[in-house]
């Protein structure tokens, strides 16, 4: 056969985001990641259905003089232990029962359960408002710490070295603590302590170091690419050339790290809610439930088991939905720059 | 009084148990708690974790009887040898020392020592150098010029006759509870006028420092230079050795003296162990009083407070019952309904804000709340809808509390927000009258058994300062009519006890007439005690005294 | 090499600094944060309070603070807590030092050997179900957060399973100093050991599994592979090697950052008094000395992590090492 015969001409190439969605798709553990990850989320998008209709129940006001009704007697949900000295006060105890106190009360008397799934809605809605706020300021500073080099590069690594010294965590909280006492001023406006985009803040700034390093080395690579080369040589201008050619390249990276910064952001606030200076009372998020359950966890233990199995299934599900675009993208290669 | 003291004294002396008793002697106590506190200077220290160890290392003219219940809180003579009668319309005590009392360093004490101390309590800028002793004369000049302090017409030592002199700008029926403080110990007079940091001070009682470091421990060892001069004011300890370690959590110190690794805990037991230490461990668990009480105070010169009905309507809503189960339970605390916990003279006992009662029809004791007459008041104050903010600091007992009370507070026809504070800096912020706090969640603890340590302290004039950190009187309240009672009842007390007690309980209800703050409940204190712990006595002031327990 | 040794001093004294300034303008910026009246004590007087703010200088202006503060902090170490009267905070610090250092010491070496384990293993049966369990299970261990996986590590050896042979050499919780009691440092830490391990374990298997495979499609392996070397030691001396770098930097920084402090979370729930926990309390207390002097430990340790590992890329990696 002549060399010179024309291959017939190939369809366009889909472009990264269709391709990655459509390997996605093929992945079955990603995919079962994924359906979870939507059942956790309806569940607890359902909270206020849950606590009216079905257990009927106030999860955030305390009623300790409360009884409820078990197998046909009375039993209060605080119940006083009966030794010589009547000291001690135990909640009641997982009655599996959806229509009354499911997974027990906590020590305040209220129904775990119905808690459980209003402090999802918190968790979920911090985690991924944080994952979203960090990935667009990491961008930011990837791309232009990577693009444009020289001092600018030289001035952000530091201020990011500087940011990434402090342990993350350290950091999470002494920024929480100085605001959750007074709230935040930014000039006219404030931010109450107990308002979330405190703790979607701090837990989105503190991860940005962590996230603008892949961004940046990204960029960098692509800086030296032959085709930015040419547009630069070419002359056209930088803001044309990160919008045009950069950015498309870097949001592969970006989408790799939404749900891994999802899950890390997820276990970030829980543990800020763990120290009592994430999500404030009498707001929940599962965190916060597992402070409640700290003090009952040798009596009581489903107080504190709940949310931290519901915190294990939702990462998980983070993480290997993360992997399976890790591997779609991959798989696409890394864009026209080639291999 | 004075004929039950020497009785107790005697009684106790010539006990046919206290050959036995010698039986117990020896061991080392092992105590625990959480941390430290700080500094060894009695004159500065002023955590009652310290204090407890300082009564039976040091001593003042003055002290509480060291007597297991009730009787600890008599006031009996310490280096003085009597109580002084008052002189000169209560101006004047002339205290005379017992001779032959030494320092663990082999010194004597003399009244040269107790003039010293006295100077240095301003020199070293002792917490109470204001508020209890300024009022002896030249303490004024003291306050403002802390170096240069001599009190030279306020405290007069006269060694050849063994005498010191204290005169008083007013009569103060309270001086010897107050001369019984840690701050006013008697050190010797070469002690450094500074904070004396982790160094002890030189000690008089039975035991003395002989290690320390504030983040791991102390070690005390008897001092053996004491003997005993009176069995009720400074008793002799059963133990060899104390040894206190920090370190560990609340849960690991219950966990560590039911295991016997410890004899005994300083800090507040976790309630999700209360059940557990009633269920299996009742014998080593100790129910003590407590003069102590949580109360939201709130601010009589800001809406929505400022209007007496909608103090009263709060103090009518608050489920005190609630309260007390958020503490940890009815074995724990009680409801509340006035600003003076039971135990103290001074009460009026009786309860204005409870259902079926109003503060012309008291009754005897708090029932149930009732939001009925309470949202009927607020509708009347004008103030309903108003916005409140409601401070509380960031403890989970104060959190769950101050859920509810938002809860509380909305259902009466408030818009209620809850603003949880950082602990360490909650008690500040609300004093300070700056932040314009409303109301707020707080405790109080007495520092001696007097009802003038809930009236006077937290409502009288003299302790609101505007813009101040240090301002306790939160309830921002300066009424001429309280305040003449209170200086009424101040001043009979030098003269007559009983009448005192009785205008302390007019200036009770009269607080609560205005409803300045809401009493919510008087805690009660568990102290837990390793098997081995015998004889347990517990102070009311210092809780578990360290020398009467033995360990053998 | 010098100069460029100094300029990498130079940058790590101004990352310190950087972070000691902006500490102690985010306490000074905490409004309610002036620590007169707690010093003072409960009800102190004007005259008390006023006495208190001259002895701390607390009246004098913000930078002649910070300098009086780094002089007792790093030239005189007498620097006090605001909250503990008389407590020196340098030697708190070096006396949490040991525990923080037991626990992420012994925590390392058992996610190190587990990690490399699993990662070896993982890659050299890729594909197959013990590599997909392995990963998995890896899986899992990232996603527990430490202090609930602590939480229930109690639940069990302390309270529900404590009676049997399992548990019942564990002790109450709590550090027991390696000088004292050998044994018994050991038994209190093995649990807090293997907590902590967990979550590293979990990411440098899957890390490390990642760049072998990557490795093994490098030219340098088909060229060994080709001289007929057997896959152990194709893996073991060549794979291996290039791929311990990045799991070398990653655990530098890890190590360093647990050791300055980041392992609080395990420390609180086991109850270890280490550096972790020492932060976590003085932040909550707002003790502005004790913030300072363990923050300034910690990001000491981290910066030195950054210069070691640049320092091992150049042992390490022999491509580094030629191109310089």
């Amino acid at each position: 056969m002549s060399a010179s015969v024309q291959a017939p001409a190939s369809p366009p190439p889909a472009g990264p985001w269709r391709s990655a969605v459509r390997a996605l798709l093929g992945d079955r553990t990603a995919l079962a990641a994924a359906v979870l990850l939507a059942v956790i989320v309806l569940a607890c998008l359902a909270a206020p259905l849950y606590a009216s209709r079905i257990a009927h129940t106030d999860p955030f006001n305390a009623d300790v003089a409360a009884t409820v009704m078990l197998h046909g007697q009375e039993v209060a949900v605080m119940q006083p232990n009966n030794n010589r000295l009547h000291l001690g006060l135990t909640p009641l105890g997982p009655t599996w029962n959806p229509g009354a106190y499911l997974l027990g009360a906590d020590s305040q008397g209220r129904d775990v359960m119905a808690r459980l799934l209003y402090g999802g809605r918190n968790s979920l809605l911090i985690s991924a408002s944080s994952a979203v706020l960090c990935i667009v300021l990491a961008a930011i500073v990837g791309i232009v710490a990577g693009f444009f080099g020289g001092l600018v590069d030289a001035a952000l690594s530091r201020l990011l070295d500087i940011m990434w010294a402090i342990p993350v965590y350290l950091f999470a909280i002494s920024l929480s603590i100085v605001t959750i006492s007074q709230g935040l001023r930014l000039g006219p406006v404030t931010l109450e302590s107990d308002n979330l985009l405190l703790p979607i803040g701090i837990i989105a700034l503190v991860y940005v170091p962590y996230a603008a390093r892949p961004v940046r080395g990204r960029v960098l690579a692509l800086r030296n690419s032959e085709f930015v080369l040419a547009a630069r040589g070419l002359g056209v201008p930088p803001a044309r050339i990160l919008w045009r050619d950069i950015l498309p390249n870097v949001s592969g990276t970006l989408i790799v790290l939404a749900p891994l910064l999802m899950a890390l952001d997820m276990l970030t606030e829980s543990a800020l809610s763990f120290l009592s200076i994430g999500v404030q009372a009498p707001a929940a998020s599962w965190g916060t439930i597992i402070q409640d359950g700290e003090g009952l966890i040798y009596t009581r233990p489903w107080v504190a088991l709940a949310p931290g199995i519901a915190i294990v299934l939702t990462v998980l599900a983070l993480n290997l939905l993360g992997d399976g675009l890790r591997d779609a993208l991959d798989r696409q290669g890394s864009g026209p720059a080639g291999a | 009084m004075k004929r039950l003291v020497s009785l107790l004294a005697c009684s106790l002396l010539a006990h046919p148990a206290f050959a036995a008793a010698q039986a117990h002697r020896g061991g080392t106590l092992r105590l625990t708690a959480d941390g430290g506190g700080g500094t060894l200077d009695p004159q500065i220290n002023y955590l009652s974790q310290y204090w407890q160890m300082f009564v039976v290392t040091n001593d003042g003219l003055t002290a509480f009887a060291k007597v297991d219940g009730l009787g600890s809180r008599e006031i009996v003579p310490d280096l003085a040898d009597s109580l002084p009668a008052p002189q000169d319309g209560g101006r004047t005590y002339v205290f005379h020392l017992r001779p032959g009392i030494r320092f663990s360093t082999g010194a004597p004490v003399t009244a040269q020592d107790v003039a010293a101390s006295m100077r240095r309590l301003f020199k070293v800028g002792s917490p109470t150098a204001g508020s209890f002793y300024g009022g002896i004369v030249g303490a004024d000049r003291c306050l403002a010029a802390p170096a240069g302090c001599t009190l030279a017409s306020g405290v007069i030592a006269d060694e050849r006759a063994g005498t010191v002199t204290f005169h008083l700008t007013q009569p103060d029926g309270e001086f010897f509870d107050k001369l019984a403080m840690a701050h006013a110990y008697v050190l010797p007079a070469d002690t450094p006028a500074h904070d004396l940091g982790n160094t002890p001070a030189a000690a008089t009682g039975p035991y003395r420092f002989t290690a320390y470091d504030p983040n791991h421990g102390a070690t005390l060892e008897r001092n053996p230079y004491f003997h005993v001069w009176s069995a009720i004011a400074q008793p002799d300890g059963y133990v060899d050795r104390i040894q206190y370690e920090f370190g560990l959590s609340d849960e690991a110190q219950v966990t560590a003296v039911e295991n016997g690794q410890f004899d005994w805990m300083f800090d507040n037991k976790p309630l999700d162990r209360l059940g557990e230490l009633g269920d299996r461990h009742t014998d080593q668990v100790h129910i003590q009083p407590l003069f102590a009480l949580f109360y939201m105070p709130m601010n009589v010169r800001l809406w929505p407070f400022n209007v007496v009905k909608a103090r009263q309507a709060v103090n009518y809503a608050v489920n005190r019952r609630a309260m007390a189960i958020f503490y940890g339970g009815e074995a724990v605390a009680d409801p509340l309904c006035e600003m003076v916990p039971r135990g103290l003279d001074g009460r009026s006992g009786q309860c204005f804000y409870t259902k079926g009662a109003s503060p012309d029809h008291p009754a005897a004791a708090w029932s149930e709340p009732d939001l009925q007459v309470a949202r009927r008041l607020v509708e009347e104050s004008g103030t309903k809808g108003a916005r409140v903010t409601l401070i509380v600091p960031d403890r989970a007992i104060e959190i769950s509390m101050g859920v509810y009370l938002q809860n509380t507070l909305n259902r009466i026809g408030y818009r209620t927000s809850v603003k949880f504070i950082t602990n360490s800096i909650a008690f500040t912020y609300a004093q300070n009258s700056n932040n314009r706090v409303q109301i707020s969640l707080d405790d109080w603890f007495a520092d001696y058994p007097a009802a003038s340590n809930f009236l006077d302290d937290l409502f009288g004039c003299e302790n609101f300062h505007p813009g101040s950190d240090s301002s306790i009187n939160m309830s921002e309240i300066c009424d001429p009519e309280l305040q003449k009672t209170i200086e009424a009842a101040k001043r009979a007390e030098p003269f007559d006890r009983a009448a005192g007690d009785r205008l302390w309980a007019q200036a009770s209800n009269e607080v609560m007439a205005t409803a300045a703050a809401a009493p919510l409940i008087q805690m009660k204190y568990v102290d837990l005690v390793s098997k081995r712990v015998g004889h347990y006595t517990y102070t009311l002031l210092y809780h578990m005294l360290f020398s009467q327990v033995w360990v053998r | 090499m010098t100069p460029a040794l100094l300029r990498r001093f130079g940058q790590t004294l101004l990352v310190l600094f950087g972070i000691s300034v902006l500490v102690f303008l985010i306490f000074f910026a905490t409004p309610g944060a002036d620590p007169t009246a707690r010093i003072a004590g409960r009800n102190a007087s004007p005259q008390t309070l006023a006495f208190v703010r001259h002895e701390y200088g607390f009246d004098r202006p913000l930078p002649v603070q910070y300098l009086r503060m780094m002089q007792r902090l790093f030239i005189t170490r007498d620097l006090t807590s605001f909250v503990g009267h008389g407590e020196k905070v340098v030697p708190e610090v070096m006396r949490a030092a040991p525990v923080t250092l037991s626990l992420v010491g012994g925590a390392a070496l058992i996610w190190v050997v587990a990690s490399v384990v699993m990662g070896t293993l993982a890659a050299a049966t890729r594909g197959s179900l013990l590599d997909r369990g392995l990963m998995v299970l890896g899986l899992i261990g990232i996603s527990m957060p430490v202090f609930w996986l602590g939480s229930v590590v109690n639940l069990l050896t302390q309270s529900r399973l404590h009676a049997s042979w399992l548990f019942s050499w564990v002790p109450g919780l709590g550090y027991v100093p390696l000088s004292e009691d050998p044994l018994g440092w050991f038994r209190a830490l093995v649990l807090p050991w293997c907590t902590l391990a967990v979550l590293f374990i979990g990411i440098y298997g899957r890390v490390l599994r990642a760049d072998l495979v990557a490795a093994y499609r490098e030219d340098f392996i088909r060229t060994a592979r080709a001289k007929g070397l057997s896959p152990a030691r194709v893996m073991v001396r060549h794979a291996l090697r290039t791929s311990m770098i990045s799991f070398v930097s990653l655990f530098g920084l890890d190590f360093a950052q647990l050791v300055g402090g980041g392992a609080l979370l395990t420390e609180v729930v086991f109850g270890l008094q280490g550096v972790g926990r020492l932060t976590y309390q003085a932040l909550a207390n707002l003790d502005l000395p004790l913030i300072m002097a363990t923050v300034m430990y910690s990001a000491v340790f981290v910066v030195l992590a950054n210069a070691v590992v640049d320092l091992v890329y150049v042992v390490l990696d022999p491509r580094v090492r030629d191109s310089r």
